[in-house]
């Protein structure tokens, strides 16, 4: 008997030298690089990060200093001037809503920036009352990019100028921008703090930074771009179309182009593309890679995830502008785009999040 | 003491000695009891059984619900329940309190099933009714009387048995094609810890996946033997300690590493263990209650059938309960069809996304359910790769809806889940109405095929 079960363990081990010698063959070259994830984490918050905080807050004193012109001399044409500058400011907001993680996670910054729809009687109640507070509870929704937009794009000039409330209004303005860049500047500044911290955590754990990053990252997909930027407006799931809530919903010729930058945003930023639009080093795709998972056919998936977005992009533009009024009368292409966007859901809350085996939680788990 | 060339009913009886038995229950017990201030101190209590407002049931025990705060007195009559357990004081009465409270506190919420927790729970069944309080115990210091440094084999030998069903029932799980020949999902999960010091560099290589792969289910369906053979038992339970503190080391597996060593020196000779208790007593505390006659206990002849009968269908059924998922159709690790209760241990990376849709059928509204209204993450987590979670969270869905007034809320689910490293695929008929369709043990029909295969057990 004994004789049998040791001959059997001997069998055993035999055999699993074996499969495992055949087996390295699969094996790439250089089997460690691309797993190690500080080099990733570097590249995000150097190449990234830091550089798209800094440009973000840049593009806000450039509108603040539009605004101030503005408030000093209310014309048509300084109105106009503003507005070109917040497009900018809003379009650079897509290349930084995703980062929603660390400093940013710890203020909020996506509320008190982009909450819509803009709510118009409270924010005027704002005005008229000469009170206001940007903390206050349920006051995401009167500041922000959509607020900059009502008052910037959404109101006539007269109310700027012959209104009574117009000062008010200037006033209001303004320091909707000053919430906007005190929110950025203490991000901006609490990177500098929080790199060392973010790329010495190289775990896979709940609070580790590739689970933070990534989380963040695979919720602002789902919920902020798919849901908030076309699934909402659409009515994706409950068939009913909601125009009101597009994003820049006063210069409704932009919200295509928002969803578009932040789609291309996405896809540059899972393939470590630097904020300056150079391929700048490892990233969540080549870290997939590295790992490689594979679909039926045998391509990576992390270039599945690409090829998927690539689609998604192309099904945007094809849909008419503006969104709001395509939701209505163009409702299949808009549903399209809507398709291919969520089939990325899965491919980055399943596929990749699996595959990176990182831990939504604390709690013991045996792995089913 | 064993004699050879007696029948097998007769081996059972002989006497080993009663303090391995008295040493595991003092083993095991403190385990249970670290393990409930562990749970205490993480906030777990308040995290899983307080804070949510929905629980998943197990089938037939829908009527086992969280306390509210009252649950935290379910704790503590646990822990003292161990402590109590772990001393050998009021020892019956502290068995039957703490099987029945960690039970409970166990069917609360099957989010949060483990294999280890059910291991405790067939064990602290099968110690109810041993003698486990006849030595080393208050119990035999209040009542002197009831002392024996003799118990039959079988006693020892049914704890023995518990643990070779746990470890080559989670061997056999692991004799698949996605185990050994992919070293899945090992070759996910061991990157993950390349961080760790000094070894973590190692995990980056994939032949070190597949040397766990095949090392683990080799260790997994012989390591009782090894254990029982007095040659091979040093070397077997050295093996046994850097393996679990291996396994506690990559994997958030809690307290089960540690169970797992304590309770695998109820492998060693009854003699040895006999012989350090004594040594204690003499050397180093006199009044430690140790049996020191050689007496034997002896069940009463009616209560020795009961126990032995009752043993016998308990053992039948956990040799036959990992084989259950034979009886559906499906790729068991897809559907999870008899999955539970099986020590399919680390044995799956599978991940899901569900989106719920609830439909009123009489005006065609349909509302998109966000899932962190009604579940936690962790629950959501479970609920996304698991069908029957998903049947109850359904159901739970139109029980919400009705209440909000619509008549007939039809759900509807789309699901996609990833399983060892496949792509990710739809999981549930999207155009099913799953609040119409009803938990049964039969195979859900409405689970979609899972299009490749996986050999083995």
């Amino acid at each position: 008997m004994k004789r049998i079960v040791y001959t059997a363990v001997l069998a055993v081990l035999v055999v699993a030298g074996a499969v495992t010698s055949c087996k390295k063959s699969d094996d790439t070259a250089n089997p460690t690089s691309g797993l190690d994830r500080q080099p990733m984490l570097i590249n995000y918050a150097d190449n990234y990060v830091i550089p798209a905080y800094t440009d973000m807050l840049s593009k806000m004193q450039e509108l603040k200093s539009a605004i101030e012109s503005f408030n000093a001399n209310p014309t048509q044409e300084q109105l106009q001037s503003a507005s070109n500058v917040w497009r900018h400011a809003y379009a650079t907001w897509q290349k930084v809503d995703l980062l929603e993680f660390g400093p940013a996670y710890d203020e909020q910054l996506r509320s008190y920036m982009n909450t819509y729809p803009v709510t118009t009687p409270k924010l005027e109640n704002n005005i008229t009352s000469g009170v206001w507070d940007f903390e206050a509870f349920g006051s995401r929704d009167v500041q922000g990019f959509p607020a900059l937009d009502y008052l910037i794009n959404g109101t006539s000039l007269d109310k700027y100028t012959t209104d009574q409330y117009a000062n008010a209004r200037k006033l209001y303005l303004l320091e909707v921008v000053d919430k906007m860049i005190a929110k950025l500047t203490r991000i901006n500044e609490s990177w500098y703090a929080y790199k060392s911290t973010f790329i010495s955590s190289t775990g896979t754990d709940v609070n580790s930074s590739l689970s933070l990053m990534v989380n963040n990252f695979v919720l602002y997909y789902e919920r902020y771009l798919r849901g908030g930027k076309i699934g909402l407006p659409v009515g994706a799931m409950t068939g009913v179309a909601k125009p009101e809530l597009v994003e820049a919903y006063y210069s409704q010729e932009l919200s295509k182009n928002l969803l578009y930058a932040a789609l291309a945003t996405v896809k540059n930023y899972y393939q470590g593309v630097g904020y300056n639009g150079v391929q700048a080093g490892e990233s969540m795709q080549s870290y997939l890679r590295a790992i490689g998972t594979k679909d039926e056919s045998g391509t990576p998936m992390a270039d599945v995830i690409v090829k998927e977005l690539d689609e998604a992009l192309n099904a945007i533009t094809n849909i008419g502008t503006p969104i709001a009024d395509a939701v209505q009368n163009d409702r299949q292409t808009v549903l399209k785009a809507y398709e291919e966007i969520q089939d990325v859901v899965a491919l980055f809350k399943v596929d990749m999040v699996s595959a990176f085996s990182i831990s939504i939680t604390y709690t013991d788990n045996d792995g089913d | 003491m064993v004699v050879k060339n007696i029948s097998l009913k007769q081996r059972i009886e002989q006497p080993v000695y009663s303090a391995a038995l008295a040493v595991f229950r003092l083993f095991f017990g403190l385990m249970i009891f670290a393990s409930t201030i562990r749970f205490w101190m993480k906030g777990w209590i308040e995290e899983l059984y307080i804070q949510p407002n929905f629980f998943f049931s197990y089938y037939g025990f829908e009527w086992v619900k969280p306390l509210g705060q009252y649950t935290y007195l379910l704790f503590i009559v646990c822990g003292i329940s161990a402590l109590f357990f772990a001393i050998g004081l009021f020892y019956r009465w502290a068995s039957v309190l703490l099987f029945l409270s960690f039970t409970y506190i166990e069917l609360m919420d099957k989010t949060n099933y483990l294999n280890h927790y059910y291991f405790v729970t067939l064990v602290l069944f099968l110690m109810i009714w041993l003698p486990a309080q006849v030595n080393f115990s208050v119990d035999s210091i209040r009542k002197p009387s009831i002392r024996k440094r003799f118990v039959p084999l079988w006693t020892v030998g049914s704890i023995r048995m518990m643990m070779a069903i746990v470890y080559v029932y989670a061997g056999l799980a692991k004799l698949n094609s996605d185990w050994l020949l992919e070293a899945m999902p090992l070759r996910l999960w061991l990157p993950a810890n390349n961080d760790m010091p000094i070894i973590g560099g190692l995990f980056n290589h994939l032949w070190v996946a597949y040397f766990f792969s095949w090392f683990g289910a080799v260790y997994d369906l012989f390591i009782p033997f090894f254990l029982l053979n007095r040659k091979a038992r040093p070397y077997a339970y050295i093996a046994v300690i850097v393996f679990h503190l291996m396994t506690a080391a990559l994997f958030p597996i809690g307290v089960f590493p540690f169970v797992m060593i304590v309770s695998a020196l109820v492998f060693f000779d009854s003699e040895d263990i006999d012989k350090v208790l004594q040594r204690v007593k003499k050397r180093l505390w006199p009044f430690v209650p140790v049996a020191e006659m050689p007496t034997l206990y002896t069940f009463a002849r009616f209560q020795k059938k009961l126990l032995q009968s009752l043993f016998i269908v308990f053992f039948v059924v956990q040799v036959l309960m990992p084989w259950r998922y034979l009886l559906n159709e499906g790729e068991l690790f897809w559907t999870e069809e008899g999955y539970r209760f099986s020590w399919r241990v680390m044995l799956m990376e599978k991940m899901g996304y569900a989106q719920f849709v609830v439909k009123d059928p009489a005006t065609g509204r349909k509302v998109a359910v966000n899932n962190n209204d009604f579940l936690t993450r962790n629950q959501e987590k479970m609920m996304a790769t698991q069908a029957d979670f998903m049947l109850q969270y359904a159901h739970h869905l139109k029980e919400y809806y009705q209440q909000q007034g619509m008549k007939n809320p039809e759900v509807y689910a789309t699901v996609y889940v990833a399983m060892n490293g496949r792509r990710s695929r739809l999981y549930v008929d999207t155009t099913t109405d799953l609040a119409k369709e009803t938990d049964t043990w039969k195979h859900k029909n409405w689970i979609l095929a899972f299009n490749d295969n996986i050999h083995g057990l």
